[in-house]
């Protein structure tokens, strides 16, 4: 399932966005990584690759990222993505 | 759609006029023009209409910026700072700073952005610009180096450290600590107000950090000079048809042994790579700005392409304009001289080609398992 269906099946789940994500990372960074592991720590984003996280998860999910959503965070791992993601959509939606 | 801020374009034109050789010459711009520019949201203009902004889309202030490039690379270095500041407001600025900043950037109010440090360029692990909790609010430490439009600017966006990531704080430039050193006599965009800028224990309110700071320093960093990125882009296009247009000019109707100076074949040869510099980077910075448009992650990539691709084409351009009119163009402050040193310069800004290109070199690798 890509990111574009999964952002149409509602609500998300939790677990269709990790993989949509792990998808994503590994499709750009070539590299497998854990739901807990530090992306930033560990060197794998570039500073390139930041932005394009952000733009990405905008547009897969139809939400804005914007001021203090931008934190460190909030883009550290996988799982602190996806629980952004969901909080995003719900406040969307809700 | 092409001629959507027609109505600006013109305003510029005519607020600038012949204006540009002797503002190069002065090494200054006239800052009541400057706030004029600013007051009609056009230094600015992708800051959306609910903020007070023109609403355009990147296209559309691509050409506006080509246009205002091919008039005063000095002229459109200040609106790629406004740009950039007025951008990282948007996206970083919590809703009460989205709403006062960008009031006050598309209100006559000028910006400039402060990047580079004396040790720290691209090299973002060497940025030692601090802003650090000072009872209810901060308190910013460090050294910027070449910051474009500081001389003219009210309001300064300082990236500095902040905890353990990053953050932008927007610094009033008569704060107290505030040292705005002017760079005497830069080699190009001579009157784009470059200087270097000293924060001594700078005191401000919490509300001037941007979204409460805490960012990873590399997405501030890099979504603030992805918008530089496209507008320098730009800014090239219009420096490569401003020598197209003189040059084509000049050797149309300077005559040289009987006959028009584009009828000796080693001349016309030049003029066809003035025409290809120009459609490509056309071209490319049209592809970038779809890019930023659809909101692709590829934008990022897409905007280092433009950049590079559109800084070389200029600086080609330029040497080939000046050689093409010879003694015509060699005076400073010509149209051609002027872009021979503001085009350099555009190589060497927002990730010079030597980044621009081990970025597109990791990108190309990236692709490969």
């Amino acid at each position: 399932m890509t990111a574009e269906q999964a952002a149409e099946a509602a609500p998300i789940s939790a677990q269709a966005v990790e993989e949509a994500l792990l998808a994503f990372l590994a499709e750009r960074i070539k590299t497998s990584v854990a739901v807990d592991q530090d992306l930033f720590g560990s060197g794998l984003v570039s500073s390139m690759f930041a932005m394009q996280l952000v733009v990405h998860l905008e547009e897969a999910y139809d939400i804005a990222i914007i001021g203090p959503e931008l934190k460190l965070d909030n883009f550290r791992t996988v799982q602190a993505m996806t629980a952004l993601v969901l909080r995003l959509s719900a406040a969307r939606d809700g | 759609m092409a001629d959507a801020l027609a109505d600006e374009r013109a305003f510029v034109g005519e607020l600038v006029g012949d204006r540009p050789a002797a503002w190069d010459l002065a090494g200054e711009l006239p800052v009541e023009l400057l706030q004029k520019l600013g007051a009609k949201g056009i230094l600015c203009a992708e800051v959306p209409a609910a903020f007070g902004g023109l609403g355009a889309g990147s296209l559309d202030n691509g050409e506006l910026t080509a246009y205002v490039g091919g008039l005063c690379s000095s002229l459109r270095s200040i609106m790629t700072s406004q740009g950039i500041a007025a951008w990282t407001v948007r996206r970083f600025g919590d809703r009460e700073q989205r709403r006062r900043l960008l009031a006050d950037l598309t209100g006559g109010r000028l910006a400039a952005v402060a990047f580079s440090e004396p040790e720290a360029g691209s090299d973002l692990s060497a940025m030692r610009t601090r802003i650090s909790p000072d009872g209810g609010g901060v308190v910013v430490d460090g050294r910027k180096k070449w910051v474009t439009g500081a001389r003219y600017a009210d309001l300064l966006v300082v990236l500095g450290r902040h905890g353990d990531g990053a953050a932008a704080v927007v610094v009033p430039a008569d704060a107290p600590g505030v040292h705005v050193e002017p760079i005497a006599a830069p080699l190009g965009c001579r009157a784009g107000g470059h200087a270097n800028v000293r924060l001594e224990g700078v005191r401000l309110p919490a509300s001037s950090v941007l979204g409460g700071g805490g960012q990873p320093l590399s997405m501030l960093f890099t979504t603030a000079l992805t918008y530089g990125r496209m507008s320098v882009a730009w800014g090239c296009v219009g420096i490569i048809r401003a020598c197209l247009e003189s040059a084509t000019g000049h050797t149309k109707h300077r005559r040289q042994s009987g006959r028009p100076l584009a009828g000796h074949q080693l001349v016309a040869g030049q003029l066809a790579d003035l025409l290809v510099a120009e459609q490509v980077s056309t071209r490319v910075c049209e592809h970038a700005s779809r890019a930023w448009e659809s909101g692709s992650p590829d934008l990022v990539i897409e905007a280092v392409l433009a950049k590079h691709v559109s800084a070389g084409h200029a600086a080609r351009s330029a040497a080939t304009a000046v050689q093409l009119l010879a003694s015509a163009g060699a005076e400073d402050g010509h149209t051609a001289a002027r872009a021979y040193r503001d085009a350099k310069l555009m190589e060497i800004i927002e990730g010079s080609n030597e980044i621009c290109r081990l970025i597109l070199a990791d990108h190309a690798l990236a692709g490969v398992d």
